[in-house]
């Protein structure tokens, strides 16, 4: 297959874009035609008169001016592009700032530490493109963030962004494609990415790598148009249009030989879904490695299949024995085991926290956060960290009143696959409408403790933190699987409203469309459906999937947005 | 050639699910069994006075009910099925086995159950975890979930013996209705078969569809029919083609390959005789469960078996069936919104075209096909060129024996 992503024109645009959008952000409270034009636009005598008259006050007045009218102000229409750092108040904002800082702290040493490294990936791969926009993403995930949630929301996110840069210094240290001589390639075992890396943990001369991880599925969140090239390969491959965008998109990755070459040997799943165990076959062919599939039970919630899950495991060790020359340390695992089981403790703590008055911990910082640590970076020290900061900042704002959100209307889960392309609805929801959404469906995964006293309980801890892993959990065990938790978090959440993806290639969950529809109806529960694919923004954009909810809080609820300029806004052309 | 003796009242039972075979079965006590899987091992369903049904839904219609309940994303075949159910049409099943194998079934009986679809007080229903690769432990998984799922509620529930005697007599009837097929299946390899593609079809969906002990008279005397039978001086088709793929059972497909000039020598997909109509080898020493699970598992043709060497052997086996049968070509076909047939349709028909050399095409499709024109056109298209090929080869040939 010839390579057709080494794309320099594109990625030096981008690459410009990011510079660009770096340095007004840098500049824009110095910029003085900016400052100029604002205070001519904001301060028409019209607008004055309030604050002479009393009606407003001065502080309302300068936060007026300081953020606009709403959060959208602070935003280029179209590029989504920010005019300058979003005003939270001054304790706010400096925290913002300096997290900010630090991010460009972690990409700069990231990048400096292997600079010929990191530029041929650039080169090399079209979905690096992506990760150019970190910052701006970033931003994009904390809007209006204030107090708890903000400090929790950026020290999630730049945990990820350390993670990350490790993970991407591990895979292109190794990558054969950039350099063919690597000695390292051998160093590590590539893993599908919906099983978590736990299973590794054993080795000490050799590391897990989540194979599609860093080459699709992040991307894929960071940039909403990137996904679609991909999925015009695998279209024109033969493959359906109507399969769901993850694996399909993973599929076209393989299919332009966009995965870096490394590993010893790959671990392959059937998680999480049909489309994912039918794109397996694409990258096996492609990856070219002695392949093991790890077959974990669908019925993974009975306890009958659990014997055949440990077994399934046992084999698995056995096979990356076979092809590392390494030992596997049952102690090295029990060590990882028992940090994973602190990471545990600490993420059922956050839940409980969720479960109050006043939620500290929201949307895609949180969720984000957690699926990369289940998958990733389970039993890390780096997030084991994060996780103790956080809990103890959220810990110390229970019971205090929240500096935001201000105002809130609903509580919410949001219930079935989120949307990557659209990773900051839930900011959106919260801001426009003040639905609070407390729980995310795609951070519900596996929670139980592994009992770590004997190998064998070890293992069966381990093969049930397999079968729960990210969206597997629900996807897969029958209809209860999928609905019982949704109606016990309403109920554990209080929440008076669902906000239900409908994932329009996601054929497991639209199967019991009635089924769900009638017991919500039976229940008394507000249910909006939300339409949305995934990873293909053509289909169903951004701007349609706020128009869905527009239209249902508008005629449904009888309600206006909380704030008028998020109401309707075009970001087609944002990443 | 003359027309079968029991073609037509084999059409005639397949007009509905509730046939008046399957009416015969359950009027002298028999217990109706549903399934839509090969994971399902049908040879076991048959056991003592319990007889198997592989679901289908005849002169499907609207599926706005359906619809509603499943989406319009799934495949039609689930969604014709829970149509029918609300319509009434699967009252006679006293039990429904599944597999969690591909979603969409999946959905569809817990749909049925849920629903309350099932006006029978002693309906029971059950799903069972079914392994996608094959290995000791995965036979032993999945025997175990044969045995406590299905054949122990059997007994528990209906009082069906489900003895090992009980069950080798299963088997044992099943293989012979197995072995007449092969027989039947041996005449597609003539060149001028003594049997039409679209017969061997509804030959294949009664056995299916109708209780094997009540159906095996009436295979038996047509195999002894086909046998004598005199066949037509001309060639009846232009092309020969394996079809591969995914659900299958509306005869009609074949007959619209037929109309189009085709034959079809070899039918490998769901709801087809291959796998799903030879016989299972026994012994003596072994459990019979285990045996005949094994065989399920291994001669599988699932394209949800994802390890390198089965994706391969998927190959292996159509291309068996394209020399074994003396085929020109090969139809991969796909029902519309099956993700495990999507997939696998756009590899092995890349696979099979671009590195094997084997003219393929690959068609997607509804539940039900007569009325699809496209189909037909791109069938017919299909043909076409397949013949251009023979013509340009024996013309090649001719040249250059004149050389």
């Amino acid at each position: 297959m010839t390579v057709t992503s080494n794309n320099l024109k594109d990625n030096a645009k981008l690459f410009g874009d990011i510079f660009t959008e770096a340095i007004k952000l840098e500049l824009a409270n110095y910029d003085h035609k900016t400052i100029l034009m604002d205070l001519k636009k904001k301060f028409e005598p019209g607008k004055l008169t309030p604050l002479l008259t009393g009606q407003v006050s001065i502080k309302a007045a300068v936060n007026q001016y300081l953020t606009g009218n709403g959060l959208q102000d602070t935003i280029e229409d179209k590029t989504g592009i920010y005019k300058h750092r979003e005003w939270r108040g001054p304790v706010d904002t400096l925290y913002d700032y300096v997290k900010w800082l630090e991010l460009w702290g972690i990409l700069g040493k990231w990048l400096l530490k292997h600079p010929v490294t990191n530029v041929s990936a650039l080169l090399r791969y079209r979905w690096m493109a992506a990760y150019l926009t970190t910052p701006s993403f970033f931003d994009h995930n904390v809007p209006g963030f204030r107090g708890t949630m903000l400090r929790a929301g950026r020290m999630n996110l730049n945990t990820i962004a350390k993670l990350l840069t490790a993970n991407m210094e591990d895979i292109f240290s190794a990558d054969l494609n950039i350099n063919p001589e690597n000695e390292n390639a051998k160093k590590y075992i590539c893993i599908d990415a919906y099983m978590p890396k736990l299973i590794t943990a054993g080795f000490s001369e050799h590391q897990g790598i989540l194979a599609h991880l860093v080459p699709h599925y992040l991307p894929s969140i960071i940039n909403h148009h990137l996904p679609e090239h991909y999925l015009d390969v695998t279209e024109s491959y033969g493959v359906p249009a109507d399969v769901c965008g993850l694996p399909s998109m993973e599929s076209g990755v393989a299919i332009e030989d966009d995965f870096p070459k490394i590993g010893c040997c790959y671990i392959s799943t059937n998680m999480p879904c049909d489309g994912s165990i039918m794109s397996s076959s694409i990258l096996d062919r492609r990856f070219q490695l002695p392949t093991y599939v790890l077959n974990t039970p669908m019925r993974h919630t009975r306890e009958d299949t659990q014997e055949y899950a440990i077994e399934e495991l046992k084999e698995c060790i056995k096979f990356m024995e076979k092809h590392t020359g390494e030992t596997y340390d049952y102690n090295l695992l029990r060590e990882a085991c028992e940090r994973w089981n602190e990471q545990n403790a600490l993420r059922l703590e956050k839940w409980e926290m969720n479960a109050t008055d006043t939620p500290p911990h929201y949307g895609a910082s949180n969720w984000m956060y957690r699926i990369f640590t289940y998958q990733d970076a389970c039993g890390s020290q780096v997030a084991i960290k994060n996780d103790r900061k956080v809990n103890k900042v959220m810990r110390k704002s229970l019971g205090k009143l929240r500096k935001y959100p201000q105002q809130t209307r609903h509580r919410a889960v949001v219930w079935n696959t989120v949307a990557n392309m659209y990773s900051a609805l839930d900011e959106w929801l919260l801001n426009c409408w003040g639905i609070e959404a407390v729980f995310e469906f795609i951070e519900h995964q596996g929670h139980r403790p592994i009992d770590t006293a004997t190998v064998d309980s070890m293992l069966a801890g381990v093969a049930k933190v397999i079968q729960e892993a990210t969206m597997r959990v629900h996807s897969k065990g029958g209809y209860n699987a999928y609905t019982d938790d949704l109606w016990l978090l309403v109920e554990q959440y209080d929440c008076d409203m669902i906000v239900m993806f409908d994932q329009i290639s996601c054929k497991g969950p639209a199967a019991i469309t009635g089924l769900l529809e009638e017991e919500a109806r039976r229940r008394g529960i507000k249910m909006v459906w939300l339409k949305q694919d995934l990873v293909d923004a053509r289909t169903i954009s951004r701007r349609d999937m706020r128009d869905q909810i527009n239209k249902y809080m508008e005629a449904v609820m009888n309600e206006t947005p909380l704030d008028p300029t998020l109401r309707d806004f075009d970001d087609g052309e944002s990443w | 050639m003359k027309d079968l003796k029991h073609i037509h009242y084999f059409t005639a039972l397949l007009e509905d699910a509730n046939n008046e075979l399957v009416r015969a079965a359950k009027k002298d006590g028999g217990i109706a069994v549903g399934y839509t899987c090969y994971y399902i091992p049908e040879a076991l369903l048959n056991v003592g006075n319990a007889f198997s049904v592989r679901l289908r839904a005849p002169k499907t219609g609207s599926l706005d009910i359906s619809q509603y309940y499943m989406g319009s994303m799934n495949c039609s075949y689930v969604r014709a099925l829970l149509e029918r159910a609300f319509e009434g049409g699967y009252h006679f099943l006293d039990a429904f086995f599944s597999s969690e194998t591909c979603q969409q079934m999946n959905r569809l009986v817990e749909n049925i159950y849920e629903l309350k679809l099932i006006d029978n007080g002693t309906f029971y229903h059950s799903i069972i975890d079914a392994p996608l690769k094959i290995s000791p432990h995965g036979i032993k998984h999945y025997t175990n979930q044969i045995r406590t799922h299905f054949l122990e509620p059997l007994r528990d529930q209906f009082g069906i013996d489900i003895s090992e005697t009980a069950l080798r007599n299963a088997v044992a009837e099943h293989n012979r209705m197995c072995a007449i097929f092969e027989e039947i299946s041996e005449l597609r390899k003539a060149d001028n078969p003594g049997i039409t593609a679209t017969e061997f079809h509804i030959l294949n969906l009664v056995s299916y569809s109708c209780p094997t002990g009540l159906i095996l008279p009436y295979l038996e005397e047509t195999l002894v029919e086909l046998k004598k039978r005199k066949l037509d001086p001309k060639i009846p088709y232009r092309a020969r083609v394996v079809v591969v793929g995914s659900e299958m059972d509306d005869y009609g497909f074949t007959e619209l390959i037929e109309y189009c000039g085709a034959y079809v020598v070899a039918d490998r997909y769901c709801f087809g005789s291959m796998p799903g109509r030879q016989q299972i080898p026994i012994n003596d020493d072994e459990d019979i469960v285990e045996v005949v699970c094994r065989f399920y598992l291994e001669t599988n043709q699932c394209p949800r078996f994802m390890s390198q060497e089965k994706v391969q052997e998927r190959r292996d086996v159509v291309k068996a069936l394209y020399d074994e049968y003396n085929a020109d070509g090969i139809i991969y076909e796909q029902m519309k919104f099956c993700d495990y047939w999507g997939y696998e349709r756009a590899v092995a028909s890349f696979v099979l075209h671009e590195e094997m050399g084997i003219p393929t095409v690959a068609l997607d499709r509804e539940y039900t096909v007569q009325a699809s024109g496209q189909l037909r056109t791109r069938v017919q298209a299909f043909v076409e060129s397949l013949e251009i090929k023979k013509i340009q080869k024996a013309k090649n040939q001719n040249e250059g024996e004149k050389k």
